[in-house]
């Protein structure tokens, strides 16, 4: 009898395979046509992506779909968390097979603009919504005119230093670059095991610090019409004055692959005496039950030039998927449940972040005296040049810049080389 | 007649779900990658159209291609040789009775069915110069008395990639060539033993040739996975510093999602592909004509 | 003869010892950090004056992420997808390496190739047109789909192991066999499979344990969380803010009992079929 089973299981699943693919051979976008069905039932049905922030961003978008379920019972809402580390391998894969999610939470949006594939942020959010968002933020995705996505979270960054080896190495907290170098002296003197200064020039987030040491040196990556200056004599400066941080010893031993998790959790242990960071890293000392005495600081300067913070800022867009007026009335619901502002805040402090709304932002100050200050930094902070198409080449290529740098590479040419290739 | 009929088809009979299992979920894909390729492809994926092989010249105009490249050949030609030889010495220990063989082999499982980005990740934790369970190893043990950098150039760090590989590699090998040295007939070596012959002419005159076919197996298989291997590299350093332990996979794939050039990381897959191709098929004349004689 | 050899046997004997505990313990070194690691608080694991055994064990890590991730039904999948994926593969794997083994026929070293040159891209890669396949058979967001996956691209280890084995092996049982009666798969599954054992169990560890650790198709493939993979759904300690050592290497460890249980159970078979007996030095 077997025999039979053998061969009957091998034919069976010829036979299947042969139907599926001449089944539905006819109807060759088979992904897209789920949408058009979804409507005929009388449900519209939202397909949304959304990045994972930490632990708590799956349950919490568990709980916000039963809450929206339960208010709009028509709406079929269905929310996918993916992690940082591959969101943009699935986004990509579905955009590819013209499969785009209806609502996407990350943190670029440049390159699907320029393909075409998103609508106008005015088009899906209520104007009640819109004015509640940050100006400042809006202009963030703002291309020739249009703004096609909106912020959903941001964070700040800024010096964290560990008060007690400071304290205990008589160093003061530093100002400005030198200031920052005689602090790093005086640790090293005081203890050669413990690392001064965290650095990050990782694939990760390599770029981070190139937009801390340049922004306070007075440069960056674009000029104030929004031209690409990489090779400008201020980040040069910047970069090399990084650089020889990290060959004199000040700082962790391999930039290169210590990404900033590795510092967060070093400075934890009080490895790390001080570093630049976000504003979640209370949180993260928190939960990783730490007993770092630590306190926060402007970022060093560097020629008599302002500090300024890094600011980071994740948003939503929602692509052109030829929506119909009950898809798109789902789509601003959706926007306009989630910005409520009691839902917002609770969405912003979960993870630890910082409010892109007017209204979040006074309930956030309001409820927690250390976010208040926050809250105005993040007013005021730069931001990437996200916009801008080429943003992923300059990102790539100034982590490149500086891990070629930490092998010995010559600033000037490197960055001159990039800027080169950029421009052309 | 008819039974001569279906004598000719049915070969065909018994591999067909075979091939239709191969040609729809792998070869329809591969057809897309060569697509891809020749294509001008936006950064978000979508095909613009044709480029001819402007993909390939761009990549290969690339300085870092050329370091990639080299690395990849390292990687490959490192892992698999040293995983195969290891693997197989492992296997000829493994085959003798011993008290404890089935515990061993089952430890022997694990390097395998750990997924290798959790593998990768726990080698990470060890080789870490700051928190590493190495130099905290060592240091309780008294050998060092402070901790030691493991990584301290990139040279170094691809070493413990390559030995990381190796590790999760040799469980293949040997249970492939376990499997081999299982069904040898054990009159083979009591007529050999009786002939006098030492233990190194039995190895090479009966083991080896008995399991070359399965090691034949295991080594072009071998290749082909360590060369596409792509999570161990990926978790320990993304190929930094400065792509100087990137491996083709790990460099299409941050030029594919991170750059959002996906045409050219086709045609860096499909480069891939043709060194493959040529090393797999010289490497199976050579030993398939061997085995025939 | 025996009485002159033995001195040298009992010094091979200890060598053998000693050379198979080196190997374990070097093989389980990393499971041992794994599991200390498991069992440390945060803090603890990057404290500056680290111990190799946890100060404090907090067992409660191992208990904790069965309540944060849906653990049972991740591993649930996995076992579907691996186990799925094996009975395919062999059922469309067996029968091909028969023909190959035991008929002549045109365009053999064609498919023999074509196996092989099924292999040489990476699964990144070829994500794409798998998503795309996939979409028009609409078997995205399905373990099904998983399961042929993974079936196709283990074909080609079974198509050529099996092969190899299957040619190790005399025609001649199942020659006579078919003389008594039996047909070709009679004499197939009768006389050839049982003989072919250890090929065919190391055939099925290893596609077993591929899908089971398979991840990149898994996690484009799958949208919805309750069809995950356990590969897939661990990604649950690993966020923007925060990796989760502890809860990753926890849940890795029990990852690797369903593999190592299946391997105990099937080990027997590696050494049963023609020969039991071994090198002999």
């Amino acid at each position: 009898m077997k025999k039979f089973v053998a061969l009957f299981l091998t034919l069976a699943l010829m036979c299947g395979l042969v139907a599926c693919g001449s089944g539905s051979g006819g109807s060759s976008d088979g992904g897209s046509d789920s949408k058009d069905e979804g409507g005929s039932d009388g449900k519209v049905s939202l397909n949304v992506i959304a990045a994972q922030y930490g632990q708590n961003t799956t349950s919490w978008w568990e709980g916000f779909v039963k809450d929206f379920t339960a208010e709009y019972p028509d709406i079929d809402l269905k929310v996918e968390v993916e992690s940082w580390n591959d969101i943009s391998t699935v986004v990509n894969t579905r955009i590819s097979n013209n499969d785009a999610p209806d609502i996407l939470n990350i943190d670029v949006f440049a390159s699907y603009q320029a393909d075409g594939l998103l609508l106008p942020a005015k088009d899906y959010v209520s104007d009640e919504v819109y004015n509640k968002l940050y100006p400042a933020f809006l202009e963030q995705s703002d291309v020739d005119g249009t703004v096609w996505a909106i912020p959903d979270l941001a964070s700040a960054r800024a010096l964290y230093y560990n008060a007690d080896i400071l304290e205990a190495a008589n160093a003061k907290v530093p100002t400005t670059w030198d200031e920052l170098i005689e602090a790093c002296e005086a640790i090293k003197a005081y203890d050669s095991s413990i690392y001064p200064w965290g650095i990050d020039m990782t694939t990760d987030e390599g770029q981070a610090a190139f937009a801390y040491y340049t922004w306070n040196n007075g440069g960056g990556f674009v000029d104030k019409d929004g031209n690409w200056t990489l090779n400008s004599d201020e980040n040069v400066e910047a970069i090399e004055f990084a650089i020889k941080m990290v060959n004199d010893g000040y700082t962790n031993t391999d930039p290169a692959n210590n990404t900033r998790y590795d510092l967060q959790d070093m400075f934890g242990a009080g490895k790390i005496a001080m570093m630049i960071g976000p504003n979640s890293i209370p949180q993260y000392v928190a939960d990783g039950g730490y007993s770092v005495n630590y306190e926060v600081a402007p970022i060093p300067t560097n020629g008599g030039n302002p500090s300024v913070s890094a600011g980071v800022m994740d948003r939503f867009m929602c692509f052109d998927n030829d929506y119909s007026d009950a898809e798109m009335e789902a789509i601003k619901t959706f926007f306009d449940f989630f910005y409520e502002d009691a839902r917002y805040s609770e969405w912003v402090l979960m993870e630890g972040f910082l409010p892109a709304t007017t209204t979040g932002g006074e309930i956030i100050a309001k409820e927690d005296e250390s976010m208040a200050s926050w809250v105005d930094i993040v007013g005021s902070c730069n931001f990437y040049p996200t916009a801008k198409t080429e943003w992923d080449d300059v990102k790539q290529g100034v982590i490149n810049v500086e891990q070629q740098a930490l092998l010995g590479g010559n600033v000037k040419e490197l960055l001159d080389g990039l800027q080169a290739e950029i421009a052309e | 007649m008819k039974n001569k009929t279906f004598r000719k088809v049915e070969p065909y009979i018994w591999i067909l779900p075979s091939i239709i299992l191969m040609a729809v979920f792998i070869l329809i894909p591969i057809i897309f990658v060569f697509r891809m390729a020749l294509s001008e492809v936006s950064r978000a994926g979508i095909i613009r159209g044709f480029a001819g092989f402007e993909n390939f010249t761009k990549v290969m105009s690339n300085p870092a291609f050329k370091m990639v490249l080299r690395n990849t050949i390292v990687w490959t030609i490192a892992v698999v040789v040293l995983s195969t030889l290891l693997g197989f010495i492992l296997a000829l220990i493994l085959n003798n009775e011993f008290r404890g063989r089935k515990i061993a082999r089952a430890i022997m499982v694990f390097p395998w069915a750990t997924t290798l980005v959790i593998q990768a990740s726990a080698w990470k934790f060890i080789i870490d110069t700051d928190y590493g369970t190495l130099n905290t190893l060592l240091l309780r043990l008294g050998i060092i008395d402070h901790a030691v950098n493991w990584t301290p150039t990139a040279g170094a760090y691809f070493a413990w990639e390559i030995a990381c590989g190796i590790f999760v590699t040799i469980p293949f090998v040997t249970f492939c060539v376990l499997s081999g040295l299982q069904s040898i007939d054990t009159t083979y070596y009591e007529a050999a033993t009786v002939d006098g012959a030492s233990y190194w002419q039995q190895l090479f005159q009966i083991t080896l040739p008995l399991v070359r076919s399965s090691l034949t197996v295991s080594t072009v298989l071998n290749i082909i996975y360590v060369f596409n291997s792509f999570p161990i590299i990926w978790t320990i350093t993304k190929g930094d510093p400065a792509n100087h332990t990137d491996t083709l996979v790990t460099y299409l794939y941050k030029l594919a999602f991170y750059n959002g050039k996906q045409g050219q990381a086709a045609a860096v897959s499909v480069i891939g592909f043709m060194i493959l191709l040529i090393c797999a098929s010289v490497y199976m004349v050579y030993t398939l004509r061997k085995g025939d004689e | 003869m025996a009485k002159e050899r033995s001195p040298k046997r009992i010094i091979l004997r200890v060598l053998l010892y000693v050379v198979v505990i080196i190997v374990c313990i070097v093989t389980l070194y990393p499971y041992f950090a794994m599991f200390c690691t498991a069992l440390k608080s945060r803090a603890e694991i990057f404290s500056i004056n680290g111990t190799i055994l946890p100060i404090k064990a907090v067992w409660s890590n191992f208990i904790d992420i069965w309540k944060r991730a849906p653990m049972a039904n991740y591993m649930l999948n996995s076992i579907m997808i691996a186990g799925g994926s094996t009975i395919i593969a062999m059922l469309c794997g067996i029968p091909a390496a028969y023909a190959l083994a035991r008929m002549k026929f045109k365009g053999q070293t064609v498919f023999l190739g074509f196996v092989i040159v099924s292999q040489m891209f990476a699964p990144v890669v070829l994500l794409v047109g798998i998503y795309k396949v996939m979409s028009i058979l609409s078997l995205t967001n399905s373990i099904l789909g998983l399961v042929f996956i993974n079936a196709a691209f283990n074909q080609a280890f079974t198509i050529w192991l099996l092969r190899g084995t299957f040619m190790g092996i005399s025609p001649e049982m199942e020659q006579a066999a078919t003389i008594d009666g039996c047909n070709r798969i009679q004499g197939m599954t009768k006389v050839l499979l049982p003989v072919a054992a250890p090929g065919i169990v190391t055939t099925l560890i290893f596609i077993f344990i591929n899908a089971w650790n398979e991840y990149t198709v898994a996690l484009c493939l799958i949208s919805a969380s309750e069809r995950e993979p356990l590969t897939v759904g661990i990604n649950v300690f690993n966020g923007y803010n925060m990796i989760e050592w502890q809860y990753l290497f926890a849940a890795s460890l029990f990852a690797i009992v369903p593999v190592v249980i299946l391997f105990m159970g099937i080990e027997k078979n590696l050494v049963s079929g023609l020969a039991s007996g071994g090198v002999k030095g």
